[in-house]
């Protein structure tokens, strides 16, 4: 597999007055050129760390990372932040959860699309405004021109959301990380979102990372599914064959959490009975054994090692779904 | 909301400073020293750590250790007295209206922005000068009339700051369910104040009154070099005050009461951050 | 509401609190136990006295008094200083005196802010880290030891000991750019001193806060450097409580201005009141109050409107409201 970027073996933690927190641990992920992977997870789960500890935007004296990450055959894990900072926007860009803090409050829409062209391309001011416009038409904002002009506070939720797209598509990146890209926006706002984003991708030919708790947000929209778990990742495996022939316990209870059509719009579901454990005591066992209702005795001793089916499918189950007990 | 073990080595040394300072406005009077009046004619301008005058004397020959306790007594009983009764006075007033509401509240929050349109320095300057004045305009004011007229001006000054606190803490915290619930209980107003309002706001009030002390402080030494204030240096601002007559020539004599009161300054306005940080956990717990 | 109602709302708020407090002024002058016109010209005849008295309404009520004073006010007339030889307007000495202390003020500030952002902006970028540390606790002491003390250090320090720079008085312009600073230094080192302190802590805060939101992670994944993301994009929007509490510190600064002017003799504002209240001329003492606190309020209302241009948010909050 010609192998864009590659995460071996990364744990991310941060020190807390309560102690070590161990946010990622131990994940190993390879994406392809213009793949598509879904990380699906909880909040807390370690998705949305993992992400961006892949592109190195954690900051802080209280954050420890350990692992490599090879993007483009460039070794960021080794490299000094200006040099990974060469990589972001024209390689690597993001979108994020809440288009209304992602966007800087006080600054014009024009000039926070624009200032990658500048700064990243090296545009003038004139041709960056002019492409900026551009990119607002590809994201099918309407009455582009204007928008230039605008404040973040001045649109709605969806069309920040498409501002935001046009800012991480603006340097035609390599690799998009989505991170919950459609959780604050209305369903059927989602939906036109996810579409738009579909189109991107066949048309910049760009890999995605979509980080998600919403396995149905996955479906039709990735290549292959990273399911996370307490900072690890428990299973792994193309798309569809994950819907098909699930092996994780904790895979089939997310699933279960999806809403229906007949559920009621805006109600939050119940997702899994308990609690995620303490991402301070990773303790001996099974993390999801306390909520597992396959459990068995064994699984609060022995921790599970992440087995692999002939056909590359990944879990981390002492007891998989589908197996003679 | 304290916990002693925690104290870090700047907390230990403001809490000891302040004890100090109280200790030495306290029992002061106790120590063998001569009368802070006593002129020693022959020990004119002695600079300090010398035999008989460790914190030396001024080109007037006034001892200056016994003139610093003379002047902690005095700038210590003016800080303390007019925060409490401001502080009294400040929070009764603006729980009321944050409680209460309505018209009071409209009155009570237009006396605080009156109180406040004017800075604290030219307030209490002009409150000072228009009471302190005699009524036989020959003759000077005495100094126990000075120091009232100086306690109920800087308490002046002091109730709109504090009030407005204690109006905004009040009114976030009566909003909050457990108000409601007591009242839904039939409990009276006055208890729910006394019982859910006032702890709660209390802390805060707490804090800014240690910042307050500071303000105060400042205040009665700045009246002083403005000649309004305690003369004769008998509190620190007076000391400072009579110090710049020696400033060419024994600058110890400023040095000594700045420094004394810069330290103080220090330590209760590091007591007052203390405390706040302590309080922000705890808001951030809830 | 509309924006016209609500600017209306608050400016009439401003004129209750002004007439309030002038009105304060003015009875305060009338509580004195002792007759006015004795005071303001102690050495006068009593025939004297009694033209004072009708002159500036001192036989009306504290009503009619207030009244008075006031219709005098707005047309320009804020009273006269007595002295034994004849009097001066107050408005003339504050001519003179009001663009010295504007002018001490406004130095203040620019060095208290060009000193203070910076420190602000390093420290937030390194906070929690030894940097940062130093810079806090230099600061914390700084901001507890007041003005007065600098400028008395400074003057035994700078002016007596090593006799740099005059300790007394005040140059124009027209004096000489060089005297004019030489004589504004010391004053303006004094007032500036807490404010840096203030400021500095102030903009740490708020960057501190910034730095941890959404848009300043997405400025990072857009490759824009350190530096640019730091002031582009977090400084901004930090900026703002900082601008507001500069403009609001102009009258604590007015008030430390006294005690420092009158320390220096600069002859502002602050150094008028100083003579007023040592000369017991309460009338120019009731007018300087009344010129700070006007100009104090008119200060506030400045910030408010100013910092809707800063923060676009709150232009809109405010049409809103």
């Amino acid at each position: 597999m010609n192998s864009l970027l590659s995460i071996k073996d990364l744990n991310v933690s941060f020190d807390t007055p309560r102690g070590m927190l161990e946010a990622v641990r131990n994940v190993d992920i390879e994406i392809a050129a213009g793949m598509s992977v879904g990380i699906v997870g909880e909040s807390g789960s370690g998705k949305t760390v993992l992400s961006r500890a892949a592109m190195g935007l954690l900051q802080g004296s209280n954050v420890h990372r350990t692992g490599t990450v090879v993007f483009d055959g460039h070794e960021l894990t080794a490299m000094t932040r200006p040099e990974v900072r060469s990589h972001f926007g024209t390689g690597m860009a993001m979108i994020f959860q809440d288009p209304m803090t992602a966007l800087n409050p006080v600054r014009r829409i024009g000039a926070q699309i624009s200032e990658s062209l500048i700064f990243r391309l090296g545009m003038s001011k004139k041709d960056a405004l002019k492409r900026s416009l551009e990119l607002l038409q590809l994201v099918r904002i309407p009455d582009a021109k204007s928008m230039l002009r605008k404040f973040p506070y001045q649109l709605s939720g969806g069309m920040r959301q498409r501002v935001m797209i046009a800012i991480a598509i603006s340097c035609n990146p390599k690799l998009l990380f989505a991170d919950e890209p459609t959780t604050a926006l209305d369903v059927t706002v989602q939906a036109q979102i996810l579409q738009l984003l579909r189109e991107l991708r066949e048309d910049l030919g760009m890999a995605m990372v979509l980080v998600t708790h919403d396995l149905g947000v996955v479906a039709g929209n990735t290549d292959y599914v990273a399911v996370m778990y307490a900072g690890q990742v428990v299973e792994f495996s193309p798309t569809t064959k994950l819907f098909a022939d699930m092996r994780m316990p904790y895979t089939e209870a997310l699933l279960e959490s999806i809403p229906k059509i007949d559920h009621p719009a805006g109600k939050r579901l119940l997702a899994i009975a308990g609690r995620l454990p303490d991402p301070t005591d990773r303790g001996s066992g099974c993390s999801f054994a306390p909520r597992c209702r396959y459990s068995q005795a064994k699984c609060l001793e022995e921790s599970p090692t992440l087995k692999t089916d002939p056909d590359g499918h990944l879990y981390r189950c002492l007891f998989p779904i589908g197996e003679a007990l | 909301m304290f916990n002693i073990s925690k104290f870090t080595k700047p907390t230990w040394l403001s809490v000891s400073w302040l004890g100090l300072m109280l200790f030495l406005a306290v029992f002061g009077s106790l120590l063998p020293f001569k009368s802070w009046k006593f002129v020693y004619e022959n020990d004119l301008g002695v600079v300090p750590f010398s035999p008989g005058h460790i914190l030396g004397t001024d080109n007037n020959g006034y001892d200056l250790l016994v003139s610093l306790v003379a002047g902690t007594r005095m700038s210590v009983f003016i800080a303390i007295t007019a925060v409490s009764l401001g502080g009294l006075i400040g929070s009764a007033l603006g729980i009321t209206a944050a409680f209460v509401r309505g018209k009071v509240d409209t009155v009570m929050s237009t006396v605080f922005n009156v109180g406040l349109a004017v800075p604290n320095l030219v307030l209490a300057l002009a409150l000072v000068s228009v009471l302190a004045t005699n009524v036989d305009i020959n003759q000077a004011v005495p100094t126990w009339r000075r120091v009232m007229v100086l306690i109920i001006s800087l308490t002046i000054v002091l109730i709109p700051i504090l009030g407005r606190i204690a109006r905004g803490a009040t009114l976030s915290w009566s909003g909050r369910d457990f108000v409601t619930a007591a009242r839904s209980m039939g409990m009276r107003d006055r208890k729910i104040i006394m019982k859910h309002i006032v702890p709660n706001v209390l802390p805060a009030l707490i804090a800014v009154a240690f910042l307050a002390v500071g303000v105060v402080i400042i205040a009665e030494a700045s009246l002083s070099i403005l000649g309004v204030g305690i003369p004769d240096g008998a509190s620190w601002g007076g000391m400072i005050a009579r110090g710049r007559n020696d400033l060419e020539y024994s600058p110890h004599v400023l040095y000594i009461p700045i420094i004394v009161l810069a330290i103080t300054v220090i330590s209760t306005n590091h007591l007052g951050d203390v405390i706040r940080a302590s309080l922000d956990r705890r808001e951030s717990k809830v | 509401m509309s924006k016209f109602g609500f600017w209306l709302q608050r400016v009439t708020q401003v004129l209750i609190v002004l007439l309030l407090v002038t009105f304060g002024a003015s009875l305060l002058l009338r509580l004195i136990p002792v007759d006015l016109a004795t005071i303001l010209i102690p050495n006068g005849s009593e025939s004297e006295r009694e033209i004072l008295r009708t002159e500036i309404g001192l036989n009306k009520g504290p009503i009619g008094y207030y009244l008075q004073w006031l219709g005098n006010f707005v047309h320009g007339d804020l009273g006269k200083i007595y002295f034994s030889g004849g009097t001066e307007t107050v408005s003339g000495h504050l001519a003179k005196a009001m663009p010295r202390s504007l002018l001490l003020m406004a130095y203040t500030q620019v060095l208290a802010l060009s000193v203070a952002i910076p420190l602000g902006v390093i420290s937030a970028y390194r906070a929690g880290r030894r940097t940062d540390r130093i810079i806090s606790n230099v600061l914390f002491v700084m901001s507890s030891i007041p003005g007065f003390a600098i400028a008395l250090i400074l003057i035994i320090v700078v002016g007596v000991k090593l006799a740099w720079l005059p300790t007394l008085g005040y140059a124009t312009y027209s004096e000489g750019i060089w005297e004019h600073f030489k004589h504004m230094l010391m004053p303006v080192l004094s007032l500036s001193f807490g404010l840096i302190a203030t400021y500095t802590r102030l903009l740490r805060a708020d960057m501190i806060a910034s730095l941890r939101e959404d848009y300043v992670t997405m400025a990072m994944s857009k490759g824009l450097s350190d530096r640019r993301i730091l002031w582009k994009h977090v400084f901004r929007p930090s900026s703002i409580t900082l601008f507001t509490s500069a403009a609001l510190s102009m009258g604590g600064l007015i008030g430390g201005a006294i005690v420092i002017e009158s320390i220096f003799a600069t002859y502002g504002v602050g150094f008028e009141i100083f003579v007023a209240i040592a000369g017991r001329q309460y009338i120019s003492l009731q007018s300087c109050v009344a010129v700070i606190a006007l100009f104090y309020v008119f200060f506030n209302l400045i910030v408010d409107i100013g910092s809707g241009f800063v923060d676009p948010r709150t232009r809109d909050r405010r049409v809103n409201v």
